[in-house]
């Protein structure tokens, strides 16, 4: 039997949840050996094969429609998608500034900030358009929950295992954290 | 009260009737989760997390509200009930902003350790998140309404503990908000700050301003303390990390029963500039300077001083063994005249009363002084007892902080009529101030052989400085040295004036302040939380202080200050 397919992308994150997927050191091998990883954020090979995988893991919230794009294609292309880390979950710290108007928000990050010479707010066809940050399973179902803020190294390799094996994973204990 | 046996999770557990079902439970280990709930405070079962399947009861029932009954069998993990259970917590996290990612409670919260302990991995129910205000009209701490849970422990703090009355809730159902008075910003309202909702709220909708986010419970270290800033001796709890203090908490198995006031909580800990080093006098500029060449400077003046022209001021505040020390150096071997900077008062003061009889009194009697300014701990208890039909008679000329809520207030010249009042209560207690007349203190011990005493110190630790026969700043002709152990108080503008009369002033003092003008050299004395000693509470309790940061090296303890200045004369 093959192994089964796993590809990861991420949406509006900090890349974090990714490093803790990295910070599983030598175990990666271990998690190779029963899955194969056909693509992610970090590899040459970013986005999902059109003929699918079995499991697709998505890291960060939707917040902008380029965001919405990957998400949607990633719920096509995966039989079974996980949500992998707070901002995926719940909405995580994009969510913020839900409690502003999104004019407001995008001129203190663009011409506001004290850093900032001659800032404008960039407007182009070509550049996805900001949307009310939301978690994942807003937008498309989600099968599994995988919060923490990153989940750890143990709580990823733990959920992978589980999913190379047809099981579904839950997290307990010191690998439940949402923070 | 008879002994009934009920049945928990297989479990026969043997309580006193009126026991609840999470007491019994809790006597044989058996832990139901809660969040409303909080041992110092009454039950009104309004979370819904200790919902428990009693045999015969078709409804599941809220374990802290509902009481045992003999033969009665209890599952407390039924799996109705952790159902149940996670469908409230579902409902909770549903319905404010509970992201734990960025709140200052995260890793101490107990709605999170809830959601941890039934493996709740995401939110099932989408989260409206309306957008609450945050209020942060108070000095020391704020609210965040966005985290509130509506269990209400703060509003129960306020009433049943403190007797404030200031919290309260509007509207109804979602659009439930915790308020003060009639809906006004925190700071404008009755609240007093006295911050034992701070202490008791189980989520991050109350925060600290000072201690937000400098460490969670598991970073932090804790000594278990006495705040020594007044005569009451309220048990504390000093929290800090690195040795640095972050914040005082109240001892809820204290004699203050938890409750603290805005000074012994906050104030305290406001950052007011110390004194960090020995400073000396030079070119009419007061410099740092070592401690060889301060002391130096005092034992010179010392020995240039005529005798009978030295003098030395103490605070009634300092702890016994420094009083002790600072009598004991000064008069037997620096041949110093000593008094204190408060007042002490004369005669003898009946007491024998505590906190602890306040709650179980019918009357209370209060006389002279104003409580809720000078000890409000003391005051905070009796508006509870008043909750619980305490008649309270105040005696005081002039207008009181208290007098709103006394039942009947006399002038001062009438303070036999008042005692005439409490003759036929059956638990009296006479809650006095200190400074009373020594006359009008005889009207009160001869009141009636039942009644508690309470007097009420202007400084806190007085009682061991009338021990030690220590009496107020006598006048002098001529003074050629003043040593002055301010510590953390200011002098008052008569002491301030006596003082430049002095040739030579020595000040001994934790921090800088307005004083600072008059001395010929400023010695640094430790910070309330590094010193170490006792004190003598108003109701004869020892109260033991313990240091919960280190003294810097460059500031001496001021025994071993005394010690060498003696030595060296």
């Amino acid at each position: 039997m093959p192994k089964p397919k796993v590809a990861t992308d991420w949406l509006g994150d900090c890349a974090g949840c990714h490093m803790s997927l990295l910070d599983m050191d030598e175990r990666i091998l271990a998690v190779l050996s029963k899955v194969q990883l056909t693509s992610s954020p970090i590899t040459d090979l970013k986005h999902p094969p059109p003929d699918g995988v079995e499991v697709g893991v998505l890291s960060g919230s939707i917040n902008n429609t380029s965001n919405l794009a990957v998400a949607r294609m990633m719920r096509k292309r995966c039989k079974c998608l996980v949500a992998m880390g707070d901002c995926a979950v719940m909405g995580g710290i994009l969510s913020l500034r839900n409690a502003f108007d999104m004019k407001e928000a995008l001129q203190r990050a663009y011409v506001d900030t004290p850093s900032t010479v001659d800032g404008f707010i960039p407007e182009s066809d070509e550049l996805a358009k900001p949307l009310r940050n939301r978690p994942v399973d807003q937008v498309v179902d989600v099968d599994v929950y995988l919060p923490g803020c990153p989940p750890s190294a143990d709580a990823i390799f733990h959920a992978l295992c589980e999913l190379a094996e047809g099981r579904t994973p839950i997290l307990e204990g010191e690998t439940l954290k949402y923070d | 009260m008879s002994a009934l046996c009920v049945t928990i999770d297989g479990k026969d557990i043997t309580v006193e009737s009126g026991a609840t079902i999470l007491e019994a439970a809790r006597t044989a280990g058996i832990d139901i989760p809660t969040l409303c709930h909080h041992p110092a405070l009454n039950d009104i079962g309004a979370c819904r997390m200790c919902l428990v399947e009693i045999a015969g009861v078709p409804a599941l029932q809220p374990a802290c509200t509902y009481p045992v009954a003999d033969g009665m069998v209890v599952q407390t993990e039924s799996e109705r009930s952790v159902q149940m259970r996670k469908f409230v917590l579902e409902m909770l996290f549903s319905e404010r902003n509970h992201y734990c990612m960025f709140c200052e409670m995260s890793g101490d919260c107990e709605l999170q350790a809830q959601a941890y302990r039934h493996g709740l991995a995401h939110w099932t129910y989408p989260t409206p998140n309306p957008r609450l205000p945050v209020d942060a009209s108070r000095r020391f701490f704020l609210m965040d309404h966005n985290r509130c849970i509506l269990c209400r422990r703060c509003i129960r703090a306020c009433s049943d503990v403190v007797g404030n009355h200031t919290l309260g809730v509007m509207a109804r159902g979602a659009h439930t908000m915790v308020t003060a008075d009639m809906d006004q910003p925190f700071g404008d309202s009755t609240c007093v700050s006295c911050g034992t909702c701070l202490q008791v709220c189980p989520t991050g909708a109350l925060v600290d301003r000072r201690s937000a986010y400098m460490g969670r419970h598991a970073d932090v270290q804790t000594t278990e303390s006495a705040c020594a800033f007044c005569s009451v001796g309220c048990a504390i709890t000093v929290v800090t990390r690195n040795g640095r203090p972050l914040r005082v908490e109240g001892g809820f198995d204290g004699p203050n029963a938890g409750v603290l006031c805005a000074r012994g909580r906050f104030e305290c800990l406001e950052g007011r500039e110390r004194v960090a080093q020995p400073m000396v006098r030079r070119n009419g500029e007061l410099t740092p300077a070592t401690w060889d060449e301060a002391t130096t400077r005092v034992a010179d003046a010392f020995r240039a001083a005529r005798p009978g022209a030295v003098h030395a001021w103490m605070t009634a505040v300092a702890l016994t063994e420094t009083m002790d020390a600072m009598a004991d150096a000064f008069r037997n071997r620096l041949g110093a005249e000593v008094s204190l900077l408060s007042r002490p008062p004369e005669g003898p003061l009946p007491n024998g009363g505590a906190l602890a009889d306040i709650d179980a009194a019918d009357r209370i009697l209060v006389v002279g002084g104003d409580l809720r300014e000078t000890h409000p701990v003391v005051a905070y208890r009796i508006q509870r007892a008043a909750d619980h039909d305490a008649a309270i008679t105040l005696v005081a000329d002039g207008p009181s902080s208290f007098s709103a809520m006394a039942h009947e207030a006399f002038p001062m010249a009438r303070l036999n009529d008042a005692c005439k009042e409490c003759q036929d209560a059956a638990r009296p207690v006479i809650v006095y101030s200190a400074d009373l007349p020594p006359e009008a203190r005889q009207a009160l011990s001869g009141l009636s052989t039942g009644a508690r005493l309470i007097p009420l110190h202007s400084a806190a630790n007085m009682p061991n400085a009338l021990t030690l026969g220590l009496g107020g700043a006598a006048a002098w002709e001529e003074c050629d040295l003043l040593y002055v152990l301010l510590q953390d108080g200011v002098l008052t503008e008569e002491q301030r004036e006596r003082a430049r009369s002095a040739a030579f002033v020595v000040l001994h003092a934790a921090y800088r302040g307005p004083d600072d003008d008059l001395a010929s050299v400023l010695l640094p004395a430790p910070l309330w939380h590094e010193r170490a000693g006792t004190f003598a509470a108003m109701d004869g309790r020892r109260a033991v202080v313990k240091p919960s940061t280190r003294r810097p090296e460059s500031v001496w303890p001021e025994a071993a200050v005394f010690e060498g200045l003696a030595a060296r004369v």
